[in-house]
């Protein structure tokens, strides 16, 4: 018996490998971990980011540039030109459904998860 | 297939297997349908001061867009109507209460003052609609407190002319003010009232799951599909979530914290809830989380158990007829009622020290 693969056994083994880790990203993966976060500007979309390519990013808002920074998965503002800094002391963000924002700026930055741990945050 | 018993050695055959192959097409293909996203729509906008996020599930897209639109226009017309110090119907009120002479109101700005009335009286006065020069002295009517705090003198002298919401006499649509002291200011309902106005409105537009989140005053109706509505309560100190709870049917949860709005002055922190009484800070307490039918009820109760603290939340919770506390004092000791106990799921760790209250 000869196991010289054909060009249909290819196939199949190429989508069971896809399969394969699709599934394990689906139903082993942490699924509350977000992936992107979504920016809001005025209440209007300004960008979806990957939080899983590290950067800083400068938002123009109402009052003026906000700094959000981005590292190994989380997100966080570090500077923005209101007076309260509440923004800032919200601190990373990781989970999906987790929110900061700058309402004097008029800046949102929200987590996107697949299956976000909370539907919404009280405080 | 009975006839062609699967006698393949591995799954790398030597033989081609249409019907292997076709299997592992559909089973990709199930797969992926399972993925398809939830049929949940989110929009979120700024209103009141607040970040406002709208959830609807188990809609049309289109349905559930013109639903979170009807909401947007809500919380533009409450913004309009109650705002404490833009121009808004309020700041008209308040410039008539002063006089003293009476005055016609908008109609529909009778029930909540009335409310707003009521609930007053049940929390002893510790919610305090009537208080708005105090807030205004303290620079809280404005977007961004900064200090410095009033003069001593000044809060002494506002405090004891005890403006309270008896001193305006409601008749019909008139509105008479008997204590030039008194000048209104709903804050402290103002959101949770935009919340039960917009669950009201989506359920009249057929929505019958949904969550609205104003600045954290949430209310949910229905469920997540075939889930509660799952909730995370906000660590009052720092980061992170503090604990979490499933809510379903038509549940309202409203937090009021000395984290939300402050100001920092010659290294002192000054935040927005003030207690009527003494006309500073409330002091002794982090946050109060209020558990309740309606969001109005829980706005007004989380801020006046806040302002009555740990030694006197359980007086007040129960003449306002709330039965579901949870009070976070100075030192981070969660005091909270049986029922809410059960609930409550608390996520930092390490877990904190708790002390169980007897049922309201």
């Amino acid at each position: 018996m000869t196991f010289a693969l054909n060009r249909a056994d290819s196939v199949i083994l190429i989508a069971t490998l896809a399969l394969l880790a699709f599934l394990y990203i689906r139903f082993w993966g942490d699924a509350t971990q977000g992936e992107q976060a979504r920016i809001l500007v005025g209440g209007k979309e300004f960008s979806v980011v990957s939080l899983y390519k590290d950067q800083r990013l400068r938002i123009p808002g109402t009052l003026g540039v906000s700094e959000i920074e981005i590292r190994a998965g989380k997100i966080r503002f570090i500077d923005s030109p209101c007076h309260g800094k509440q923004c800032i002391h919200t601190g990373w963000l990781t989970l999906g459904g987790e929110v900061a924002a700058c309402l004097p700026n008029r800046i949102t930055v929200q987590v996107l998860g697949r299956e976000p741990r909370f539907d919404a945050i009280n405080f | 297939m009975r006839n062609r018993p699967f006698a393949v050695p591995s799954p790398l055959a030597t033989r081609y297997s249409p019907l292997a192959f076709r299997y592992c097409l559909i089973a990709l293909l199930a797969t992926a349908s399972c993925s398809k996203p939830e049929p949940l729509y989110q929009e979120q906008l700024l209103a009141l001061g607040a970040l406002v996020n709208i959830s609807i599930w188990g809609m049309e897209p289109d349905t559930a867009r013109r639903a979170a639109d009807a909401v947007t226009a809500d919380f533009n017309h409450v913004h309009a109507t109650w705002h404490a110090w833009q121009d808004s119907a309020l700041t008209r009120i308040n410039a008539q209460l002063a006089a003293g002479q009476a005055f016609s109101a908008e109609p529909e700005m009778i029930p909540l003052l009335e409310r707003a009335r009521a609930l007053s009286r049940a929390s002893d006065y510790l919610f305090n609609p009537a208080i708005g020069q105090l807030f205004a002295r303290w620079g809280f009517q404005s977007d961004e407190p900064k200090g410095p705090p009033p003069d001593p003198a000044v809060i002494d002298a506002l405090v004891a002319q005890h403006p309270t919401i008896d001193d305006v006499v409601i008749e019909g649509n008139q509105l008479r003010g008997t204590n030039p002291a008194v000048q209104l200011d709903v804050g402290a309902i103002g959101q949770g009232y935009a919340v039960d106005v917009a669950i009201a409105h989506l359920r009249t537009l057929g929505v019958e799951n949904a969550i609205v989140n104003a600045s954290g005053d949430i209310r949910v109706i229905g469920k997540h599909g075939t889930r509660p509505w799952r909730i995370g309560i906000r660590n009052p100190r720092g980061n992170g979530i503090f604990a979490s709870i499933e809510l379903q049917g038509d549940e309202s949860i409203v937090t009021s914290g000395t984290y939300e709005r402050y100001f920092e002055y010659g290294g002192k922190r000054y935040h927005h809830v003030l207690d009527p009484r003494t006309g500073y800070p409330a002091q002794g307490t982090l946050s109060v989380t209020v558990l309740a039918h309606d969001a109005t009820t829980a706005d007004a109760a989380s801020t006046a158990l806040l302002v009555a603290g740990a030694h006197d939340w359980q007086r007040i919770a129960r003449a306002m007829g709330v039965k579901h506390v949870m009070l976070i004092d100075a030192q981070g000791t969660v005091h909270i009622d049986p029922a809410l106990a059960k609930r409550i799921r608390f996520e930092i760790d390490p877990a904190p020290e708790i002390v169980i209250s007897a049922a309201l």
